[in-house]
């Protein structure tokens, strides 16, 4: 088993390449499905369990599908994988599906999914690739439940439906605020990321000097 | 020895600095907040000053987090975020919750100033943009919050609740007052800086003296609306004063869309621009049926660049020019 190699897919999926905050993909699902939590906890776990089982179809099918077709052939197994979803939501729970409205379909298209593949499932094996796609998907629902929980609380003064408040910013729920929130978020997201990143790097800096002196000591 | 210091140009400095003309635009704005106060007492004066105070505090606290000297905070202060806070407080009604004034300029000064990169840099007014910010916000207390004046209204403590303007009571064909009315702004429901013109023209007049403002924008930013309106009207020619005279066309015209920042730096760009405006302006009420000025002037502050004209060089070929060579050569070529 190698740990540091599955650690360090679980961190690039989650932080270092958030599709949300760091890539900005799918941009069109997370500004049009943030305006209640519930929702972008929905939409983010859907498309984790598509990008986990598109990303292990495409990884198991990398040698058999030709190079020059690859793109029609992602897009079919995607396409498979959204209308089974679809058809399991509109069963299980059609309050969701009703709200997704067109942007389940959309799935097909996400940039995010197809992003993975051609960057990852193509070229990695399977258990990789499924892991792959579960972090990255499980870092796109983090990040638009938190800007889903941002909006919701502002522009309707609830937390998941439950009424916390009366006092309400509508400009929140709107389209402006749903793009006011997104460059929000990917400012505070880069600012905390730069710093932790800085951290490290001094940390290391720090060991590497302590290292070379016990080496001249010596 | 004498000590020689070398530096770039420019070398020669105008009298005319960002903060003389700020001083001078509140000094305009006077008149039209007194009138306000008197229409609509003691709650005008706490709406605009909170907006005042806020947007101040908000640039301070904003240059603080950006590690700035105290000292060089208050040397640079150039007035710029009072005056957006003015012209925000006077833009909404004196009816509102405390709430509104505030986060309309933290808004106006923080994420629309600020941002950009402080004062010269806002791609849109800021006060424009943190009443519409407010506007869209709280649509419900902004929309059925206008109340009557009256002169008695320091003392007198419960007023009529007017609900709508004249501008929006005129678009949906109801009674309307007398332009005369509207002029001096008695029983005119509206903002606290919009009702009275006459104030406001009386700011108009002493900008112009000072010439803080070209007198050609702003009139004809208004008399594009009244013209649009008169068509839209049918050629109704008495649409003409009520539809300059009502809504914040007046505050719009002279104090926002003439600020330098979000104006094309051309003449020829600004003929264009405040043409446009005025009709937009007046499409926009035929259509929607409320007050659009902000909306129109933040439409046309996020156009402007793309008015700013490069203007013609010294000896340069103006492209009317370089047409009629061509015509005249293609002529020449044609005789022979």
């Amino acid at each position: 088993m190698n740990w540091s190699k599955y650690k360090n897919i679980a961190t690039n999926g989650v932080l270092k390449n958030n599709p949300i905050f760091r890539l900005v993909l799918g941009t069109c699902p997370t500004l049009a499905l943030t305006g209640s939590a519930l929702n972008a906890f929905g939409m983010g776990l859907a498309v984790t369990f598509i990008l986990t089982l598109s990303n292990t179809f495409i990884s198991l099918l990398r040698k058999v599908i030709p190079d020059e077709v690859r793109i029609p052939a992602y897009v079919l197994i995607i396409a498979t994988l959204v209308t089974i979803i679809r058809m399991l939501l509109e069963k299980y729970i059609p309050v969701l599906f009703e709200s997704f409205g067109v942007y389940l379909p959309l799935i097909v298209v996400n940039c995010i999914i197809l992003g993975r593949a051609e960057g990852f499932a193509n070229k990695n094996p399977i258990f990789d690739s499924a892991l792959d796609g579960f972090f990255t998907g499980i870092g796109c629902t983090l990040a638009m439940g938190l800007m889903g929980i941002v909006r919701e609380f502002l522009g309707a003064g609830s937390f998941f439906g439950m009424q916390l408040m009366d006092f309400r910013i509508e400009f929140f729920t709107s389209a402006a605020g749903a793009f006011f929130v997104y460059g929000m978020f990917i400012a505070i997201f880069n600012a905390a990321y730069k710093a932790i990143e800085n951290k490290i790097n001094k940390k290391n800096f720090a060991l590497h000097l302590e290292e070379l002196s016990i080496k001249e000591n010596n | 020895m004498a000590k020689i210091i070398v530096s770039d140009s420019p070398h020669i400095k105008g009298p005319r600095t960002t903060k003389g003309i700020m001083i001078d635009v509140i000094i305009a704005l006077i008149p039209a907040f007194v009138m306000g106060c008197v229409f609509f007492g003691v709650k005008a004066l706490f709406v605009v000053a909170l907006a005042c105070v806020t947007s101040v505090l908000t640039e301070f606290v904003f240059l603080l987090i950006q590690k700035k000297k105290i000292s060089d905070i208050l040397k640079e202060f150039d007035f710029t975020s009072l005056v957006t806070g003015m012209l925000l407080g006077l833009t909404l009604s004196s009816e509102v919750p405390f709430y509104v004034p505030i986060l309309g300029s933290i808004f106006a000064i923080a994420v629309i100033k600020m941002l950009f990169g402080g004062t010269g840099k806002n791609i849109v007014n800021p006060a424009i943009a943190g009443r519409i910010f407010v506007f869209i916000a709280f649509q419900s207390v902004m929309i059925s919050g206008y109340v009557l004046p009256s002169i008695n209204a320091i003392t007198s403590s419960n007023q009529i609740l007017g609900g709508a303007t004249p501008l929006t009571s005129m678009l949906n064909g109801g009674p309307n007052l007398s332009n005369l009315d509207l002029f001096l702004g008695t029983g005119v429901a509206g903002c606290i800086g919009e009702t009275s013109k006459a104030a406001l023209l009386l700011g108009a007049i002493y900008l112009v003296i000072k010439r803080v403002i070209n007198w050609k924008w702003p009139i004809l930013y208004i008399v594009t609306t009244g013209i649009m309106a008169v068509i839209l009207d049918k050629f109704n020619l008495s649409a003409f004063l009520p539809s300059i005279l009502s809504g914040g066309l007046f505050l719009g015209a002279i104090y926002m869309a003439t600020d330098y920042v979000t104006t094309p730096s051309t003449d020829k760009g600004c003929y264009i621009y405040f043409t446009a405006l005025g009709i937009l302006t007046a499409v926009l009420r035929y259509a929607t049926k409320i007050e659009v000025v902000s909306f129109a002037i933040l439409l046309m502050n996020l156009v402007m660049p793309l008015l700013n004209f490069r203007p013609r060089a010294f000896g340069e070929i103006s492209s009317w020019q370089k047409f009629k060579q061509k015509l005249s050569h293609w002529q020449s070529r044609r005789a022979k």
